[in-house]
């Protein structure tokens, strides 16, 4: 029997594919196609201190071998989410993350300390500083590395859970954001989140989507992602979680060779709700095909020309 | 568990102008679907395309819908020849209630006379008494005539034209129903929103309860994306409305609950 169990810093995960946040909800409607507790880990949507109702007007468009979004962070708020959603999750027998998004560095601060504190059911929490549909916090601090580092420093003695760190790809460098992370004391980064993006509508002559721009994800990103968890994976010492695009166990691969340490599936999720069972399955086929002891040898292993 | 289907296409049947009826062959589809639920369809394009729930066949096990072209992924589906598989997910969301419905006014425009000719069909085998109001451009876009004629009581149509029916939309249409064809009864409306609006105010000025099948943009289908999303009235002091997900909590809404 492979095994395609990975460590993530402290954390053990049965394997490397973890739903991305913003793309399974909370896992209710997921768990109606999927046995949960076969998927490496959940990632909750992005969860802000009080309820929010998202961007208006249409907010999505397709793009050639993707698609634009900009939701801008809908969600029921912390305290619904402890009533009502956080026991569901606990009860699909994964590891859950938790992605935490706020307006200021004071909602950073008190959602962490309060889904971070001793003995709640969460394994990780995961910062985004990287949604681009919103006009405070996550993309508008993590476009920085200052940003990031002050940010992920303000959190980092609230809690003793892991901190992950999603980054923003729309930076001119995305080691020095990811290195800014692993100093102030994340315990991995998360890379990435979707890239800033306009569609057109010719007949009206306005942006596609009411927001006017988006969050451009699917396979259209993953070269961009792979790039950078490459870049990355040279120059810091923390694991990369690696999220752009994924559709397939070849495109996990590709991640695990260029230096992730496990993934996350988004977009192929909302095309196909099994996809992260039969990424899964496939993984199997192709460590066994590959005489792979076990699938977390292959994390970093690309060999650069 | 729910699963995606791998479905194949046993038929293709031109009804009107670019209107075309595809049926497909899935057993779970064909006998779980309810009227006012959808498909979603794949295509070449990235995205699969949401299609409402037009027939059942649950002995055939075979479902169909009515496509017409609007884009790039309608023309794309409408390019399959009879056995090409789509990968098709359904059915989903929530259709009509006909939790205490003693009579329907099916009310539709353009190609939401799909998913109402389930709801006349249902309405039918349940003994529901149901008159159809439908409203089409011209004669030539016309489809579903005689169908909808054999599953109400009253049939009106209108036509933008005026080569079929009354001239005019569905607004004029509903002018010429009895006040004796109003009572006790329920009305469902797909179309364009901006007649389901009116359809809906018309209702609401009559004291009639109202469904409407709201259209939004969709990506999954299946309400993990959180892009579709519609207005909903909310109860909550400091929040006027709440987004809430066509595809999971609708399509179909009372029209009381919608803001437009």
């Amino acid at each position: 029997m492979v095994d395609l169990s990975v460590r993530v810093g402290s954390v053990d995960f049965a394997n490397p594919v973890i739903l991305a946040s913003g793309a399974c909800g909370f896992g209710r409607e997921l768990s109606e196609y999927v046995d949960m507790s076969t998927i490496g880990g959940i990632c909750s949507k992005g969860l802000t201190l009080l309820p929010r109702e998202g961007n208006p007007g249409c907010r999505v468009a397709e793009t050639a071998s993707g698609m634009l979004n900009s939701v801008g962070l809908q969600n029921p708020g912390l305290e619904a989410f402890l009533q009502n959603e956080l026991p569901f999750m606990t009860g699909l027998g994964t590891r859950i993350i938790v992605n935490v998004a706020g307006h200021s560095t004071n909602d950073y601060q008190k959602m962490v300390e309060r889904l971070g504190a001793p003995g709640t059911p969460v394994d990780v929490l995961e910062l985004n500083l990287s949604c681009p549909n919103v006009t405070e916090g996550c993309m508008t601090i993590g476009a920085t590395a200052d940003g990031v580092y002050n940010l992920v420093n303000a959190v980092r003695s609230l809690t003793d859970k892991p901190l992950w760190v999603k980054l923003t790809p729309n930076v001119t460098s995305i080691s020095e954001t990811a290195h800014a992370a692993q100093d102030a004391g994340g315990d991995a980064v998360v890379l990435i989140n979707t890239l800033l993006g306009l569609a057109i509508d010719v007949k009206t002559r306005r942006p596609v989507l009411q927001n006017n721009t988006g969050g451009l994800s699917g396979p259209a990103i993953k070269p961009v992602a792979l790039r950078m968890v490459q870049e990355c994976y040279r120059l810091i010492s923390i694991p990369i979680i690696g999220v752009g695009g994924i559709m397939n166990a070849a495109d996990v691969i590709e991640f695990m060779l260029a230096g992730a340490s496990a993934v996350e599936i988004g977009t192929a999720s909302l095309l196909h709700p099994a996809a992260c069972a039969k990424i899964i399955k496939d993984l199997t086929a192709y460590a066994e095909d590959n005489c792979l002891e076990a699938l977390s040898s292959l994390t970093g292993e690309l060999k650069l020309w | 568990m729910l699963k995606e289907y791998e479905a194949a296409l046993v038929e293709k049947k031109l009804l009107g102008i670019g209107n075309v009826l595809l049926t497909f062959a899935c057993e779970d589809i064909a006998k779980m679907a309810e009227p006012g639920q959808f498909v979603n369809v794949s295509c070449s394009l990235f995205l699969k395309r949401p299609f409402g729930i037009c027939t059942v066949d649950p002995i055939g096990n075979t479902f169909s819908i009515g496509v017409k072209e609007v884009g790039a992924g309608t023309k794309d589906i409408l390019t399959a020849s009879v056995g090409d598989v789509f990968s098709i997910l359904g059915p989903l969301g929530h259709g009509f209630s006909f939790d205490g419905v003693k009579k329907i006014i099916a009310v539709g425009g353009g190609t939401g006379i799909y998913p109402l000719y389930f709801a006349l069909d249902k309405a039918k085998r349940k003994g529901i008494p149901a008159i159809c109001v439908n409203g089409f451009r011209s004669w030539q876009d016309a489809f579903f005539l005689s169908e909808c004629e054999e599953l109400s009581e009253k049939t009106i149509f209108a036509s933008d034209a005026g080569d079929l029916g009354v001239k005019g939309t569905v607004m004029d249409a509903l002018k010429l129903l009895q006040p004796e064809d109003l009572t006790d009864a329920t009305v469902f409306v797909v179309g364009p929103e901006i007649m389901m609006k009116k359809v809906s105010a018309w209702a609401h000025v009559h004291q009639l309860s109202c469904q409407v099948s709201l259209e939004k943009r969709m990506a999954c289908g299946f309400g993990i994306c959180l892009v579709c999303v519609c207005k909903i009235k909310s109860d909550a002091d400091n929040m006027p409305f709440h987004h809430v997900r066509c595809c999971k909590e609708g399509p179909v809404f009372q029209a009381s609950e919608v803001i437009w």
